[in-house]
C-alpha cells in the first residue's frame, strides 16, 4: 500500500496520514499458552477510522498497542506507510504516533501548555514554534486560552481529555491510538466529546486506531470495524453498515446484538433517505385548491407554510372548512426536522412526540419533505441499505 | 576538654546571678543572655554535621534508589543493609567507629549519615512507586525514553515523598548530631558532656537543637513549596 498519502480537505489544510497494515501478526505473553492475538492480518487506509471491538481479553489493547511498539511483535509485522515499526526505534516512533488513553495520563506536574507541548519539547522544537502550535491546539480541541496555565487537576474529565487529544497531535502525527479515550466519562460529555472528536477528525483526516469495548461507540466512530473474538482472533472486519447488515457470525451477530437495525440509524441522516411530499398551503390561497391537492398525496394532511414555505403547522378539517388557508394551524407542526439530522435521533423525535410525521426542513428552514416512522421502518427492510455506501463514510456531523 | 574555661565562667557569673546559678535552676536566663557566645560555634558545627550527613545520604540513597528502581531484585537486600545500619544504637555505632576512623567529625558524619539511608531510600522508592502507572504510560507511548521519564516525570512526581524523607532525616539527625560528641565530632552535645549537672546550659543546648530541627523542617517545607506548585493549584 502506498505510504504517507496527503488528504485535501479540512479547514487546517492538507495533514499528513499514514495506512496501518498488520501483516499477520500474532501475540503470545510469556507463560501463556493461548495467543493473546491470533494472526491478525488486516490494512486501515490513510485517514480513516478502524475501531477494535471485542469483548475482554479479545486483544484489541494488545494489537493498538503493536503499532506503537509498547507492546512487541511476536511473530508477523505491522507497517505504518512502508516502514516496518520493527525497523523503527521505539522512542522516535512513539513520538511520531498519536496515544490517548482513557485515564488520560496527563502529567499532574505540568500545566496544561506544557502538558501539550511535550512531544514538541522532545522533537527539540524552539520556544515559540511550539508555544504557536499549543495555542493553535488548544483552538482545536476547544479549549479555552485561559486553561494553558492550569495543572490538569484545575480540569473537569472531558477538559482533561480535550487536552489529552491536543497533547496527541501535537507533533501532527500521521497515525493516532486512541485506547478507550472516552470510556472514564460520564455519558452525556462521552457523546458530546464523540461528536467533537468526528468533527475533529473530518479536519485533521488522521489514521485512528481506536480501542472499545461498546459497539455502539465502534459503529459511531468507525469508518471500519474490526471485531475481534476470545484469543484474539479477527471475527469481521467491515464497515459498520455491513457489520450490521451482514454479521459474518454467530458471534458478531450476538455482539452486535439484536437492535442492529436500529443502530443502522446512528449511520444515516434525514437527507439519506427518498422523504415524502405533503401538499403546502399557503396563508390566504383558497382552501379548495389545497383539497385538490389532498387527493392522492403522500401525507394526508395539507401543511402551511410561510411565503418562504418555512412549516407553520398542520392544517385541520376545521381549518380546511373556511374558504381561504387561514393564517394559523390547529395544530403545530413540531417535531420540525434538519436534514442533516441523525436518522436515530429524528426516529426518537418523531416517537416522543406522538406524531406520525414530521416536516423536515433545509439549513435556510424551508421545507424539503416529510418523514414518517412508516418512511424509515420501509427503509430499514428494504435490501438498498446495505449498498448506502455513504451511510458509513459520511458521518453526522451534529 | 573545656572544663577549665566553664568552671572559670560559673565562678564569674556566680557574682551577678548567682542565687540561680548557685541553686542550679532548670533555667537561669541572666546567665544565658551573658554566655550565648559560647554556644555560637557549637551550633554552627552541628549544623555543619547535619548538612555534610544528609546531603551525603541523600546522594547515596538516591544513587541507590535509582539502581533500585531498574532493578526491583535490589530492593530487599538494600532496604535490609540500610535497616541494619538504622537499627544499630547511636552510641554503640559511634563506639564501633573510633578504631577504625578515629574521633572526630569524620567518624561522627559517617555514622550521621549512616542512619540517613533508611529513611530516605525508602521513601525515594514509595514516591516513585506512587507516581501513577497511567502517567507512565503515557509518557512512554508519547516517546519518552525510560531516563527522561525518570527525570521529567517520575522523580518530579516523586519529590513530595522524597521531600517527606529529607525532613524526617533531617530532623533525626540534627537529635542525633547532639550524641557526636562521644565521638569527638563537636556540635552541641559537646556543651552537654562538658558540665552534664549544669541544668541551664543543657537547656539552652537542647533547646537550639529543638530550634534547629524546627528551622530546618521550615526550609525544607519551603523548598518543597517552591518546587512542587501543581500541588498547591485549587481545582477549579
Amino acid at each position: 500500500m502506498a505510504g504517507p498519502v496527503q488528504h485535501d480537505g479540512g479547514s487546517s489544510g492538507a495533514a499528513k496520514a499514514a495506512a496501518v497494515r498488520y501483516d499477520h501478526v500474532t501475540k503470545r505473553y510469556p507463560g501463556q499458552e493461548e495467543p493473546a492475538l491470533t494472526d491478525l492480518d488486516l490494512e486501515v487506509p490513510a485517514g480513516e477510522i478502524c475501531v477494535l471491538v471485542g469483548p475482554s481479553g479479545c486483544g484489541k489493547t494488545t494489537a493498538m498497542r503493536m503499532v506503537n511498539r509498547t507492546v512487541e511483535i511476536t511473530e508477523g509485522d505491522i507497517f505504518v506507510g512502508d516502514t516496518s515499526v520493527r525497523e523503527r526505534e521505539p522512542a522516535r516512533l512513539r513520538r511520531e504516533t498519536g496515544y490517548v488513553i482513557q485515564q488520560v495520563g496527563l502529567f499532574p506536574h505540568r500545566t496544561v501548555a506544557d502538558n501539550v507541548a511535550t512531544v514538541p519539547q522532545l522533537l527539540g522544537w524552539d520556544a515559540k514554534r511550539t508555544a504557536a502550535r499549543v495555542e493553535e491546539l488548544l483552538a482545536l480541541v476547544g479549549l479555552e486560552r485561559e486553561l494553558a496555565g492550569r495543572y490538569p487537576a484545575q480540569l473537569s474529565g472531558g477538559q482533561q481529555q480535550r487536552v489529552g487529544v491536543a497533547r496527541a497531535l501535537a507533533a501532527d502525527p500521521p497515525v493516532m491510538l486512541m485506547d478507550e479515550p472516552f470510556g472514564a466519562i460520564d455519558p452525556i460529555t462521552r457523546e458530546r466529546l464523540q461528536n467533537e472528536f468526528l468533527r475533529l477528525q473530518g479536519e485533521i483526516r488522521k489514521t485512528i486506531l481506536f480501542v472499545t469495548h461498546d459497539i455502539d461507540e465502534a459503529i459511531k466512530m468507525g469508518d471500519r470495524v474490526a471485531v475481534l473474538k476470545a484469543g484474539g482472533r479477527l471475527a469481521q472486519y467491515a464497515t459498520p453498515a455491513e457489520l450490521l447488515m451482514d454479521p459474518a457470525d454467530e458471534f458478531v451477530e450476538d455482539f452486535v446484538g439484536a437492535d442492529r437495525a436500529l443502530k443502522r440509524l446512528a449511520l444515516m441522516r434525514v437527507s439519506d433517505i427518498d422523504l415524502w411530499k405533503a401538499p403546502l398551503a399557503f396563508v390566504g390561497q383558497a382552501t379548495s385548491e389545497v383539497r385538490a391537492k389532498l387527493n392522492g398525496a403522500e401525507v394526508p394532511h395539507a401543511l402551511l407554510v410561510d411565503s418562504d414555505r418555512r412549516p407553520i403547522g398542520w392544517l385541520s378539517e376545521r381549518d380546511l372548512s373556511a374558504d381561504v388557508v387561514p393564517e394559523r394551524a390547529d395544530s403545530p407542526p413540531d417535531p420540525v426536522l434538519d436534514l442533516d439530522d441523525v436518522m436515530r435521533d429524528a426516529l426518537a423525535d418523531l416517537l416522543r412526540s406522538g406524531t406520525q410525521y414530521a416536516p423536515v426542513t433545509d439549513a435556510e428552514g424551508r421545507i424539503a419533505g416529510v418523514l414518517s416512522v412508516e418512511i424509515i421502518s420501509e427503509f430499514l427492510n428494504s435490501p438498498r441499505a446495505l449498498s448506502e455506501e455513504h451511510a458509513a463514510t459520511e458521518r453526522p456531523h451534529d | 576538654m573545656t572544663d577549665a574555661p566553664q568552671l572559670a565562667q560559673v565562678v564569674i557569673h556566680e557574682r551577678t546571678g548567682e542565687s540561680c546559678i548557685a541553686q542550679n535552676k532548670v533555667f537561669c536566663p541572666g546567665w544565658a543572655i551573658d554566655n550565648f557566645d559560647r554556644y555560637v560555634d557549637p551550633a554552627l558545627q552541628q549544623v555543619v554535621l547535619v548538612v555534610v550527613s544528609v546531603a551525603l545520604g541523600f546522594a547515596i540513597a538516591f544513587a541507590l534508589a535509582l539502581l533500585a528502581h531498574r532493578r526491583r531484585w535490589l530492593v530487599p537486600p538494600l532496604i535490609g543493609v540500610t535497616g541494619v545500619f538504622y537499627t544499630i544504637p547511636s552510641l554503640a555505632f559511634f563506639f564501633l567507629l573510633i578504631p577504625i576512623s578515629g574521633r572526630g567529625r569524620d567518624t561522627a558524619i559517617i555514622a550521621l549519615t549512616a542512619y540517613t539511608l533508611q529513611i530516605i531510600f525508602r521513601n525515594i522508592m514509595a514516591g516513585l512507586a506512587n507516581v501513577p502507572r497511567e502517567v507512565k504510560d503515557a509518557g512512554r507511548g508519547m516517546g519518552l525514553t525510560e531516563r527522561q521519564l525518570l527525570w521529567r516525570v517520575e522523580l518530579p512526581l516523586a519529590l513530595p515523598e522524597i521531600i517527606a524523607g529529607l525532613r524526617v532525616a533531617t530532623v533525626s539527625t540534627v537529635a542525633l548530631a547532639t550524641l557526636a560528641a562521644f565521638a569527638g565530632g563537636g556540635g552541641l552535645g559537646e556543651e552537654i558532656l562538658s558540665n552534664i549537672d549544669f541544668k541551664t546550659g543543657i537547656v539552652i543546648a537542647g533547646g537550639l537543637a529543638i530550634l534547629m530541627a524546627f528551622a530546618f523542617d521550615v526550609i525544607l517545607i519551603g523548598i518543597q513549596r517552591l518546587l512542587t506548585p501543581w500541588r498547591r493549584a485549587v481545582p477549579a
